[in-house]
């Protein structure tokens, strides 16, 4: 017989060893799927999950999708890690998108080194004003941050949607809905001839450094956890609590809005309709596979990305339609949140010992 | 006719510990019983058993013989079995006659003279028609009461009443509960206070770490024997030796005032009081009546005028906690799991809450780390909380341990004045010991101490000098060899 036992502790080996678990149940779980659709499992699984990044132009294309996810969820870990749910990163990374994509707008057909930073910057600062608004609804007027940085996000969407068909819209561009394109002083530099990757995987890699440094190692990090736990310990404390909710809700603001940046001023060179391929929403997996760790963090980016190319390839194939590829990122999510069960409790064999 | 309540052989275990191991009782009406024990000595999961809110793994239960299916709480009400909980179940903002009828099924005409009959018979007086928010506990427990005897019950539980009320309700409260056993309703008391056993009960079972460990009469046990019981082992006696206080003066309060904005908390007029060095101040009261606010104006969470707090010569009233902590002051709230510690952090995190410039927990804006962790051994050997592991999450300590870190955090820095709230809640009578006399000692040091505590036990065997707080108004300050429990019940409620 099984019984089910209250670990004493939770257990620190479990913590790392559940995302692994959840991957592996999710590959099992997506082949039965593939299965019962009338698909061989396992070719269907290579399809999905080893096709897509066996040349060199594959392994960029996944760099390339995971260097959003990564600098995203590095800037939720923040607020995740310090209690507040941050659901909008989406709408961050949207409106720093709109912000930065105007400031490069400004600069057209212009040139100069100091064009790119400023452009950077920007949709720092975009992503950070948006970011600001539920922090500030949640401590000075006790809203909840889930309901109001996710409403934002179609706010954003909207906005974007407005400024692309209207005002900013190339005058020479066919009424279709998009803007110039940017001058290139304004684009983040490819890194190699003929692949798409560019300079931004340098941003998502600075991030994990310094968060990790900030949050392991300096007394603002301490601060920020505590506030996060418990206000009424940070007042005890002699905290500035409010302050710290609102500062990890720019944090991710600011990641968020590079990620933006990163979106259009890299491989895409202009303001569209669709910037983001839902990554703020998709990043928020990527943050809890990665269990909020900076290290954790980069390896999750990693595996949830090629769900978005095995989704494309899929679809080119074996003629799926590319939403398995959400399909898949819910199960991840799934499977995780089940496993972590195992953090808490564990099963205990009766009758072969005691 | 006669009620006889058995359980038998019950048994509930939850995931870490055994609730309940094999416990069998027998009850009869006309004696009122009392359930004894310590804090997560299994008598509330009993207890929770017998009204239905917890399904017991093993056992059964008979009333009269007849073997109960208590499957749910509305399970327990058609058994006629009755219950009052620690904690209130009203609707605050509903008037007490709509709080009774809410979950009866009778018919709507009659029942207010129903009630009315109930009231005159047991000598309650309460308005029908006024919001339950503006009654007294010791009120509102009657209306709870009332709600049980509408259903006419043949046992009625009681667990923790007198937690919340004063000394004149706890008698009231005891001349009704004799009442309703006279009348043929069988009484189960929960308690862990041995003086209302005494004064109450005629039989008492007593619970230790799940386990039923002994039923007797009243009349064969005393106080004494009963702590032994309960705890397991014999106790020591704490008392304090009355020392000679000094007259120098450690802090002054001046014409402090504190107007909330929110509507649930109390405002505090013209608080005026001194501590001298080497003395614990005692402040009394019903929960609620403004210790909160006080605690917090004292520890500099709500920030008041500069000139209403002097400590050590140093205006300090527009300070925060932290800066305050630097003319060493020390402060342990309430409430250890939601203010004082952080759960979910690992105990030499929760150490670093209390931080000096001098202690070098952070230097630069960096944490070192190594510091934190030397201190916090030190803490641990220093006042005894049981583990070795100081990376373990601080809400794998007991509650016991979980306070001793705190006392220990704020005390280790040797600061000149202790503010305390209520220190002891809910913890075994061990670490309570633990908690007295390290809180004597540090008098015996010369060290200060504020007590704000409503248990008037405590406050009677630890101050130099007590104080009572009512609706946010200290009363004036007596010398703690001249006042009795009865006379600070009485101003506890409000009158002078």
């Amino acid at each position: 017989m099984i019984k089910i036992v209250k670990r004493d502790q939770p257990s620190r080996a479990i913590f790392f060893l559940t995302p692994v678990l959840a991957i592996f149940l999710t590959l099992l779980a997506g082949g039965l799927i593939f299965y019962i659709l009338g698909f061989k499992p396992f070719e269907a699984l290579k399809f999905f999950f080893i096709v897509p990044i066996a040349d060199m132009y594959g392994f960029s294309e996944l760099l390339l999708k995971a260097t959003p996810l990564c600098l995203i969820a590095i800037g939720l870990s923040f607020c995740f890690k310090s209690n507040n749910w941050n659901i909008g990163a989406e709408g961050q990374l949207t409106f720093g998108a709109i912000v930065s994509g105007g400031v490069a707008l400004l600069f057209y057909e212009q040139e100069g080194f100091y064009i790119l930073p400023i452009v950077i910057l920007a949709g720092a600062i975009g992503g950070m004003l948006y970011a600001s608004i539920p922090a500030i609804l949640k401590t000075y007027f006790n809203t909840n941050e889930i309901l109001v940085s996710l409403m934002l996000v179609y706010v954003s969407k909207l906005i974007l949607d407005y400024l692309v068909v209207g005002p900013w819209s190339n005058p020479e561009g066919f009424n279709f809905p998009e803007t110039r394109q940017f001058s290139d002083s304004a684009r983040l530099p490819l890194l190699f001839e003929g692949l798409r990757i560019h300079a931004g995987i340098f941003l998502a890699l600075a991030a994990v450094v310094i968060s990790w440094f900030v949050f392991y190692k300096t007394y603002l990090g301490f601060q920020m956890k505590v506030s996060g736990f418990s206000l009424k310990t940070a007042k005890y404390a002699g905290y500035k609590g409010k302050k710290m909710i609102v500062l990890v809700f720019l944090i991710s603001g600011a990641c968020a809005g590079l990620a933006g940046v990163g979106e259009i001023t890299g491989p895409i060179g202009q303001l569209h309709r669709e910037v983001s391929p839902d990554y703020g929403f998709t990043a928020i997996i990527v943050a809890f596979l990665g269990r909020l760790h900076p290290v954790g963090i980069i390896f999750a980016s990693l595996v949830v990305a090629i769900t978005y190319l095995g989704a494309e390839t899929a679809q080119i194939f074996m003629q799926i339609p590319k939403y398995t590829g959400q399909v898949f990122q819910g199960m991840i999510l799934f499977f995780l949140l089940a496993s972590d069960y195992l953090l808490f409790f564990k099963f205990k064999f009766i009758g072969s010992k005691k | 006719m006669n009620t006889n309540l058995k359980i038998s052989n019950v048994t509930k275990i939850y995931p870490g510990c055994v609730a309940n191991d094999n416990v069998s009782l027998e009850f009869n009406s006309g004696k009122i019983y009392a359930l004894l024990g310590e804090n997560g000595a299994g008598k509330s999961t009993l207890v929770k058993i017998l009204s239905g809110v917890v399904i017991p793994d093993e056992g059964k239960i008979y009333l009269n013989e007849n073997n109960l299916k208590l499957n749910s709480p509305s399970d327990a009400k058609k058994n006629d079995i009755g219950m009052v909980f620690q904690h209130f179940n009203l609707f605050e903002t509903l008037s007490v006659f709509e709080n009774l009828i809410i979950d009866s099924d009778e018919k709507r005409e009659g029942i207010r003279e129903k009630i009315e009959s109930i009231m005159r018979k047991y000598n309650f007086s309460i308005d029908l028609d006024i919001p339950v928010l503006n009654l007294s506990a010791g009120q509102k427990q009657k209306v709870e009461i009332i709600r049980c005897l509408m259903r006419n019950p043949k046992v009625l539980i009681m667990d923790e009443p007198t937690s919340v009320l004063t000394e004149q309700e706890t008698s009231e409260l005891f001349l009704s509960l004799k009442q309703f056993s006279e009348e043929g309703i069988l009484i189960i008391y929960i308690t862990h206070k041995l003086k209302e056993v005494m004064d109450l009960c005629d039989e008492v079972a007593v619970m230790r770490r799940g386990k039923l460990v002994s039923v007797s009469e009243i009349k064969n046990e005393n106080i004494e024997s009963l702590a032994n019981k309960m705890v397991g082992q014999n106790l020591k006696i704490i008392k304090k030796k009355k020392v000679k206080t000094s007259s120098d003066q450690l802090i002054k309060i001046t014409n402090l005032n504190f107007t909330s904005e929110d509507p649930f908390e109390t405002n505090l007029s013209d608080i005026n009081f001194s501590v001298n060095r080497g003395e614990c101040l005692g402040i009394a009261g019903i929960s609620g009546n403004g210790q909160s606010e006080l605690f917090q104006v004292l520890s500099g969470e709500i920030i008041s005028d500069k000139n209403s707090i002097e400590f050590n010569k140093n205006y300090i009233g527009d300070l925060n906690p932290q800066e305050r902590r630097e003319y060493l002051m020390a402060f342990s709230p309430e409430d250890r799991l939601e203010q004082a510690a952080i759960p979910q952090m690992a105990i030499f995190e929760n150490v670093a809450l209390n931080n000096f410039k001098s202690s070098n927990f952070f230097n630069n804006g960096l944490i070192n780390e190594n510091k934190i962790k030397e201190h916090s051994k030190k803490i641990i050997s220093d006042f005894n909380v049981n583990t070795d592991n100081i990376e373990l999450k601080s809400q794998f300590l007991s509650g016991g341990n979980l306070q001793k870190l705190i006392i220990g955090r704020e005390l280790i820095t040797s600061p000149d004045l202790l503010i305390c709230f209520n220190p002891t809640w809910g913890l075994d009578v061990g670490a309570i010991n633990y908690i007295h006399e390290t809180l004597i000692k540090i008098n015996e040091q010369n060290k200060s101490i504020i007590l704000i505590s409503t248990d008037t036990d405590e406050l009677l065997k630890l101050s130099d000098k007590i104080s009572v707080i009512h609706k946010g108004k200290l009363s004036k300050i007596m010398n703690a060899d001249e006042v009795t429990s009865e006379k600070l019940g009485i101003l506890m409620g409000g009158a002078n």
